[in-house]
């Protein structure tokens, strides 16, 4: 009788713990969603602006997570990169745009990729956003955007040989050093939609 | 027999079994036209150096050691030569546009300024492959310099 009680307890909490468990992963799942939700660009009233949209919305919050030091958003916006490139429709270009975009296409995908794939690497993931950055203004001067944009440069970073970022503001936020440095750079062009 | 023994037998036997799945090689045996000896100016010493430490891993044709007989090592390894080939071929370097040779260039100086590569658990069976400050300071100039080549000679 007592074994039998003591397993009834036993299996009574198993059960429960469960439960919390499965409570927990369902909450995690919905803030996921919101979250992800948040930071696509779709919640732009004028939508489609530009068939990139979607990667130069990614682009920007890689910018603005590196600029926080934050690898692990880094990652995730890499990894959304990747995404909107996916999903480009790359029929509906004009002749020079799909030529260009084919010339960027592969080495930006893995810029974007290395960068989701080397969340607790900053600096790694830095290497590969000064490359993605350069990809980017070739995408972003042919395609335009919807939305003016300034083309930063940080002269420090790279052993003092310098480096570009596209940014939204033209304050500058450094996505090189992070706090480490944020006000280093210079907006050198403004980029007209 | 007790249950240590039979299972060090069971242990004993999937080891054998294993040795007889041997991975494909990356063994080509010739240089291509798109070699980046052949479409860069690489100095003789740099050719070297990239030869012993890194061409088994991003090339076409891999030295392959003994340990590459011997499983799972040689799975291990030849996971490595697939993972390394789609990053970086230096066989078909030629083949690149380019945009990405520059990109491959700047990742080469990036990886030896940060000790990435050669992997580590390469170097522990390769001590021939560990490069010397000399032998980094090379290929680091050569890929400054070959980045710059490229972009002067742009289309
Ligand atoms: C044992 C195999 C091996 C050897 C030897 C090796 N690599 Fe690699 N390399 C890899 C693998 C696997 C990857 C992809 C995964 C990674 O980045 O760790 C890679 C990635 C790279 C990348 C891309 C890095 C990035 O993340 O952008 C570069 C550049 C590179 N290697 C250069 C070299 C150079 C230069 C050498 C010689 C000094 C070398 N490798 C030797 C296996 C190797
Ligand atoms: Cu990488």
């Amino acid at each position: 009788m007592k074994t039998i009680a003591i397993a009834l307890m036993m299996s009574s909490v198993v059960f429960t713990a469960c439960d919390n468990g499965n409570n927990k992963s369902d909450e995690n799942a919905e803030t996921n969603k919101r979250s992800a939700s948040e930071t696509t660009p779709s919640s732009n009233p004028n939508a489609e602006a530009t068939p990139i949209e979607g990667i130069v919305s990614g682009y920007l919050s890689l910018k603005n997570a590196l600029a926080n030091d934050n690898s692990k958003d880094a990652a995730n916006a890499g990894n959304a990169i990747v995404e909107a490139m996916n999903k480009i429709d790359k029929s509906s270009l004009t002749e020079d745009r799909m030529k260009l975009y084919a010339d960027v296409e592969e080495d930006a995908k893995e810029h974007a990729e290395h960068i989701g794939s080397n969340a607790g690497n900053i600096k790694h993931q830095r290497e590969h956003f000064d490359m993605l950055s350069k990809d980017m203004y070739d995408l972003v001067k042919s395609f335009g955007t919807g939305q003016t944009l300034y083309h930063a440069f940080c002269p420090m970073y790279n052993d003092n040989k310098g480096a570009y970022w596209i940014s939204e503001t033209k304050e500058i936020k450094n996505p090189y050093f992070g706090k480490e440095m944020p006000t280093c750079g210079e907006v050198k062009e403004e980029i007209k939609q | 027999m007790s249950r240590i023994k039979k299972m060090l037998l069971a242990i004993l036997i999937i080891l054998i079994v294993i040795q007889f799945i041997q991975p494909a090689r990356n063994t080509s045996g010739q240089v291509l036209q798109t070699d980046i000896v052949k479409v860069s100016n690489v100095p003789q010493s740099v050719q070297t150096v990239l030869k012993t430490a890194c061409y088994d891993c991003h090339s076409n044709n891999t030295r392959y050691p003994w340990y590459a007989n011997v499983q799972p090592m040689g799975w291990l390894l030849a996971r490595h030569v697939k993972e390394g080939k789609t990053e970086l071929n230096f066989s078909e370097f030629g083949a690149y546009s380019t945009r990405r040779q520059a990109n491959k260039l700047r990742a080469i100086e990036n990886t030896i300024k940060d000790g990435t590569m050669p992997l580590s658990s390469y170097l522990l069976l390769h001590k021939d492959a560990r490069l010397t400050e000399t032998d980094k300071k090379e290929i680091i100039n050569w890929a400054l310099q070959a980045k710059d080549n490229l972009e002067q000679n742009k289309p």
